[in-house]
């Protein structure tokens, strides 16, 4: 039978693995949500004046993708380090979840109506939705250590 | 009073003492300073590429450094805030935490970074716009931006792993 044993992992016997990984694992996170806050500002009406939501999706999206990318492979090898305790962690699961619908509703919501550079209501729910999502990505992956 | 007992003193103040002992404040405190971390991040990273002329070039660098400013500046505020309570909280362990102090001296280099490169570059856009390629000095001050403030984060990060050897 295969059994995982964490303590067979590379991460769980070198002293700076970990903090090196969640360290990426924050610039990543900083890079992607970020790069997102910009354009949610802007459709909040809170944002840039002279760009439109549309431009400022073009410019920001390739860098919204280096963010998520490093997260997404970091992240993994975090989770590596002791996947009993993430599955049985209720803050990874809900975490898990809201990184799904953030991940989901960033292509395919908030781009189309990103694109579509809107005015007033349609403007501030997308991009309020998306500011919540990401945040709550954030505190989740934070309480993960607290619950 | 030694530098020591003035960070005890800070850590047995009504407010660290409520924050370290709350379960719940403190991890919010804390996500808090993520999010802003994310908010701030996200600023800076543009702010300083368009000054390597790597993203936005469609936008002149007045738009894209001022518009993106007030939040730079809440996002940093926020930011700030909650990590001066979180030190606050656990005075005495960051005194004897190297992190902190390596922390603190990027702060200073920061705060260098800003005397020699603010009013030369980031309030300075109208003539970088104006000037034929994007001048050296703003790309220098962009790469240093971005250095240390992921130097900031790492050690940030760092200070939790610190141990005080009994």
């Amino acid at each position: 039978m295969l059994v995982y044993d964490p303590s067979t992992n590379p991460l769980n016997n070198n002293d700076w693995a970990f903090p090196l990984l969640e360290i990426l694992h924050i610039a990543g996170f900083a890079f992607s949500i970020g790069t997102i806050a910009i354009v949610d500002l802007k459709l909040l009406g809170i944002g840039m004046r002279n760009q439109s939501s549309a431009q400022l999706l073009k410019d920001t999206m390739p860098w919204t993708l280096v963010g998520l990318a490093v997260m997404l492979m970091t992240g993994p090898l975090i989770f590596s380090s002791d996947p009993n305790m993430y599955l049985r962690n209720e803050s990874f699961r809900f975490k898990m979840g809201a990184l799904l619908i953030a991940i989901l509703y960033n292509y395919t919501i908030h781009r189309k109506v990103a694109k579509s550079n809107p005015s007033g209501a349609l403007g501030v729910v997308v991009g309020g939705v998306s500011l919540l999502l990401w945040v709550s990505v954030v505190f989740a992956g934070l309480f993960i250590a607290f619950v | 009073m030694t530098l020591l007992a003035i960070f005890q003193w800070l850590q047995s103040t009504e407010v660290a003492t409520a924050l370290r002992e709350s379960s719940w404040v403190y991890p919010i405190v804390m996500a808090t300073h993520l999010s802003g971390m994310a908010l701030f991040g996200g600023m800076i990273l543009i702010t300083d590429m368009r000054l390597l002329g790597l993203v936005m070039r469609g936008s002149t660098v007045s738009d894209v450094v001022g518009g993106l400013r007030p939040w730079k500046h809440f996002g940093l505020l926020l930011t700030a805030t909650c990590g001066i309570f979180l030190a606050l909280s656990k005075a005495e362990f960051y005194y004897h935490n190297p992190f902190f102090w390596c922390k603190l001296a990027l702060f200073l280099l920061v705060i260098v970074h800003a005397l020699v490169f603010r009013n030369s570059v980031y309030r300075n856009t109208a003539a970088i716009d104006r000037a034929p390629v994007i001048p050296a000095n703003a790309k220098v001050a962009a790469c240093l931006s971005l250095a240390l403030w992921l130097g900031i984060v790492s050690f940030g990060r760092l200070i939790g792993y610190y141990e005080i050897k009994p």
